[in-house]
C-alpha cells in the first residue's frame, strides 16, 4: 500500500523528466510510509493559497516549489510567519518575482502553504548509495553539528531497532538529545521510529532511490514526537524500467 | 551450504596431492621456492600429501618425478599451485578443468592489476573455473600457509622469511607483501597462525567465502582480515553476521580516503566516504575494527587466549606494582569508554587486612615496588571474587627486586584457569621482561608492552561480548 503510493509519486516525477523530487513530492513519498510531515498543501493559484492558509490557520509559511530551484533560501522563495490574507497576497507576488529573478526559466509547480512549526532540536536523516554495500542511512544532529563537526553516523539498510538505538547514542552530540543542562530529553523513540521507517522505505524502493536528505527534522520533547521540516529525494530509474520511463525522460531532457 | 564451502576449500588447506605448475630447480625462482617449501615440509613429516612438480622441460627435481603437463598428473591431485607467466595461465586452467582438479592457487601476477588485457585473462580464467566448479585463490598473491598441514605457497624462502608456529589465529590479507611481512613478524613475536590466506586479485575466493569456512574450522578461534576493498558488499555482510555469532572477526581496513564525496549531490552523500561506510558495516556485522596493524594483533592475541571467557561487563579492575603505570591504565580505561570497577567493601577490607600499610587497596590496587608474588596473589584473589569486577588488567613490572618472576607467572596462569574473568597482563621493559612475557603467554595469559595496549585489547573483548549479548536478545 505504502509502496504503491510512494512509487506513483516517484514514477510521475521520473516520467516528467526529472530525478530530483521537489520538497512537496518528497514529503508525499515520506507520508506514504507514515513519516511525520507537516499538514501542508500545494497551492497552484493565489485563491487556493488563501483557502489553504485559512484551513491551516495563520500564521503560515510559504515555500515556492520549482524543480529548477532546489536551494530555496538562496533564491528567497521561502516566506515565514505570514499572519494575514493581506500579507499572504503581498508575499505571493514577491515570492514569484524572486523566483523569476533567480531563474527566469524556472518551472513553478506551486507554492507550499505550511503551518509554522514550533522549533525543536534539529536532526538530519540521510540516505546515500554506496557502490559496494548499497544504501546507507545517516543520522546526526542538524545545523552546525553536521556542517562543521560532521558528527554523523551511518548504517547499511535495512537496519534493526538495535542499530538505530546505537546510532543515536554513538554520536558525540547525543547529550543534546538526552537532555543536557536541565533541558528535557528529546523524543528518542520518535527518532527510532523515523529511522526504521526510512530504512523500510528505502529497502522497498531501493531500485528507485539514489539519495535522500531529511534536513532539518525538528524533534520535540519526549512523547511529543517529531516533524520533518524539509526533505529532498534524488530518484533513479531502475534498470528494468529504463525503456519504459527512459524514453519520456530523454525526451524531456533533450 | 555449510558443508559445501568446507568441502570446496578443504584442498587449499589440506590437499591429498599438490601439483606445482612451474616448479623448477633454479634457486630463488618462485616455482622453486614453493616446491622447496612443500618438499621441506614433507621431509619434516608435516606435509603428508604427494608432491607433483610440473614443468615441460624437466624430468626430475630433487628426486621428484616432474610431470610434463597437467594432463599427465596422477588422479589424486586435488590442489594445483600455478607459478608460470600470466599468458600461459588460461590454457593451463583448461587443462586443470579437464583433469578435474577443483582447487587452484594462482600465484602469478600480471593480471587485472596491470590493465584491460590482464582483466580479460582473469575473466577467461574465472569462466573456466565457474563452468567446472573450480575454486580459485588469486591471482597475484602469495596464497596459503598452514603450519599444521605443511601447505606453504609463500614464495619468500625460509632463509629470508621466518614462518610462525601454529596457533588459533587465521589471517587473511589481500596484499601479499603485507601477508608475508606479517608472517615474518608473527614468527618473531611468537604469535601462532593457524591459517594464512592471501588472495590478491580475488577473482573467486573472497573474504565472505573464507568467513563461511572459518565458521566450521575448529582450529581457528579468531579470524583477522586485512581488507583493501570488498566486491560484493551484501555477501560480505551476510557472511560476517554469521561468523561473528560464533567467533570474533577483526578487520584492518586500509584506504581511509573519501571517494564517495565527488559523486554525491546530497548532504548525506558528501559525508559518506568509504571509511564511514566500512565503519557502519563493521558495527552492524559485529566485526571489530582494528585501528592499525599493532591493534589487530593485540586483539587477536586477546581473543585467541580469552575468547572462550568474555567479560560480563565493562568494569575493569587494575592491579599494578607501579603507580604511574596504574594511572596510565586508568586513563586508558576512560579513553576507550570502559569503566573503572568500584571495588566492593569486602574486597577493600580483605586487601587492607592482608596488605602492608604502604600498599594501596583500591582501583587501581598498587602492590608497590617492594612487592613479592604473594602480594599479587592476594590482590588477584580479591579481584576475581569481587562481583563488581568484570575483567582484570594486571601490570607486572618484573624489574622490582623482591618479585619472584616464575612464581608470579605461575600465579597469573593459575588464576587465568580458575576464574571466569578474563585477565590480561602488562609487562613493560626490555629483554628480560620480554622473556617472562613469552613464558606468560605460553601459559595462556596475553601480555602487552604498555598499559594502553593492554586495556585496548581488553576493550575489544568487552565490545565483542556486548555485541554477542545484543545479538542473542534479538
Amino acid at each position: 500500500m505504502a509502496k504503491e503510493e510512494a512509487l506513483k509519486v516517484i514514477e510521475d516525477v521520473l516520467k516528467s523528466g526529472r530525478t530530483a523530487l521537489v520538497e512537496y513530492e518528497a514529503k508525499q513519498v515520506l507520508k506514504a510510509y507514515g513519516l511525520p510531515v507537516p499538514d501542508e498543501k500545494l497551492a497552484k493559484t493565489l485563491d487556493e493559497a488563501l483557502k489553504y492558509a485559512e484551513e491551516i490557520g495563520y500564521p503560515v509559511a510559504m515555500k515556492l516549489m520549482s524543480p529548477q530551484i532546489l536551494h530555496k533560501s538562496d533564491a528567497k522563495v521561502v516566506m515565514l510567519n505570514i499572519k494575514s490574507p493581506e500579507e499572504l497576497k503581498q508575499k505571493w507576488e514577491e515570492i514569484h518575482e524572486n523566483a523569476r529573478k533567480y531563474r527566469p526559466d524556472a518551472e513553478i509547480l506551486g507554492v507550499l502553504i505550511a503551518p509554522m512549526l514550533r522549533p525543536g532540536r534539529e536532526i538530519i536523516i540521510g540516505v546515500t548509495e554506496d557502490p559496494q554495500f548499497g544504501h546507507a542511512i545517516m543520522f546526526g544532529l542538524g545545523g552546525i553539528f553536521v556542517e562543521v563537526l560532521k558528527d554523523v553516523t551511518f548504517r547499511i539498510i535495512p537496519i534493526t531497532e538495535r542499530d538505530t538505538r546505537k546510532m543515536i547514542t554513538e554520536i558525540r552530540g547525543y547529550p543534546i538529545l538526552a537532555g543536557a543542562r536541565g533541558e528535557e530529553p528529546a523524543d528518542i523513540d520518535a527518532i527510532v521510529d523515523m529511522l526504521l521507517k526510512v530504512s523500510q522505505l528505502v529497502d522497498e524502493l531501493r531500485d528507485y532511490i539514489k539519495e535522500m536528505d531529511l534536513n532539518p527534522v525538528f524533534v520535540y520533547e519526549k512523547g511529543k514526537g517529531a516533524v520533518i521540516v524539509d526533505a529532498r529525494i534524488i530518484a533513479k530509474i531502475p534498470e528494468e524500467k529504463k525503456e519504459e520511463i527512459g524514453v519520456e525522460y530523454k525526451e524531456r531532457c533533450a | 551450504m555449510a558443508e559445501k564451502i568446507v568441502e570446496e576449500l578443504r584442498p587449499f588447506f589440506d590437499p591429498k596431492a599438490v601439483a606445482i605448475i612451474g616448479a623448477t630447480d633454479k634457486k630463488g625462482k618462485v616455482g622453486n621456492v614453493i616446491f622447496e617449501n612443500f618438499r621441506m615440509n614433507k621431509e619434516r613429516g608435516i606435509f603428508k600429501g604427494n608432491i607433483y612438480p610440473v614443468n615441460p622441460k624437466l624430468d626430475e627435481i630433487e628426486g621428484y618425478k616432474v610431470y610434463h603437463s597437467v594432463k599427465e598428473l596422477p588422479d589424486d591431485t586435488d590442489l594445483a599451485v600455478i607459478a608460470i607467466p600470466a599468458k600461459f595461465v588460461p590454457a593451463t586452467m583448461k587443462d586443470i578443468a579437464e583433469k578435474g582438479i577443483k582447487a587452484v592457487v594462482i600465484i602469478t601476477g600480471g593480471f587485472g592489476e596491470l590493465g584491460e588485457e590482464g582483466k580479460k585473462m582473469e575473466r577467461e580464467i574465472y569462466e573456466i573455473a565457474k563452468a567446472h566448479g573450480i575454486r580459485v585463490i588469486g591471482p597475484n598473491c602469495v596464497g596459503v600457509y598452514v603450519p599444521d598441514t605443511g601447505v606453504d605457497t609463500v614464495f619468500l624462502p625460509e632463509e629470508k622469511m621466518d614462518r610462525p608456529k601454529s596457533g588459533p589465529i587465521a589471517f587473511v590479507s589481500q596484499s601479499g607483501a603485507f601477508a608475508a611481512a606479517m608472517l615474518d613478524w608473527a614468527a618473531m613475536a611468537g604469535i601462532g597462525i593457524g591459517k594464512m590466506v592471501s588472495y590478491g586479485n580475488k577473482i573467486d575466493v573472497d573474504d565472505a567465502d573464507l568467513m563461511e569456512y572459518f565458521i566450521h574450522d575448529d582450529e581457528i578461534k579468531v579470524a583477522t582480515f586485512y581488507i583493501e576493498g570488498v566486491k560484493d558488499g551484501r555477501k560480505f555482510m551476510e557472511a560476517a553476521k554469521k561468523i561473528t555469532k560464533v567467533k570474533p572477526v577483526i578487520a584492518l581496513k586500509s584506504g581511509r580516503t573519501e571517494y564517495g564525496a565527488k559523486a554525491a549531490s546530497s548532504h548525506t552523500g558528501s559525508l559518506a566516504g568509504a571509511d564511514t561506510i566500512y565503519d557502519a558495516v563493521f558495527k552492524q556485522t559485529g566485526i571489530i575494527r582494528a585501528e592499525d596493524f599493532e591493534h589487530m594483533f593485540d586483539l587477536a592475541k586477546a581473543f585467541a587466549a580469552l575468547g572462550h571467557k568474555l567479560p560480563k561487563g565493562d568494569r575493569i579492575g587494575i592491579i599494578t606494582d607501579g603507580g604511574g603505570a596504574g594511572v596510565m591504565a586508568s586513563d586508558a580505561v576512560a579513553k576507550f569508554g570502559l569503566k573503572m570497577a568500584e571495588l566492593s567493601e569486602d574486597t577493600i577490607k580483605f586487601l587492607k587486612e592482608n596488605f602492608p600499610p604502604h600498599a594501596v587497596a583500591g582501583n587501581p590496587t598498587d602492590v608497590v615496588g617492594d612487592t613479592d608474588a604473594e602480594r599479587y596473589r592476594i590482590a588477584i584473589e580479591a579481584f576475581t571474587k569481587d562481583p563488581n569486577v568484570d575483567a582484570i588488567v594486571v601490570i607486572v613490572l618484573f624489574q622490582v627486586p623482591l618479585l619472584e618472576e616464575e612464581k608470579i607467572i605461575e600465579i597469573l596462569a593459575d588464576y587465568q584457569k580458575k576464574t571466569d574473568k578474563p585477565i590480561v597482563a602488562v609487562a613493560m621493559g626490555g629483554r628480560k621482561t620480554d622473556r617472562y612475557a613469552r613464558m606468560l603467554e605460553e601459559k595462556g595469559v596475553p601480555v602487552y608492552p604498555t598499559p594502553e595496549r593492554g586495556v585496548r585489547a581488553m576493550e575489544g573483548l568487552v565490545r565483542y561480548a556486548e555485541y554477542l549479548r545484543k545479538v542473542k536478545e534479538e
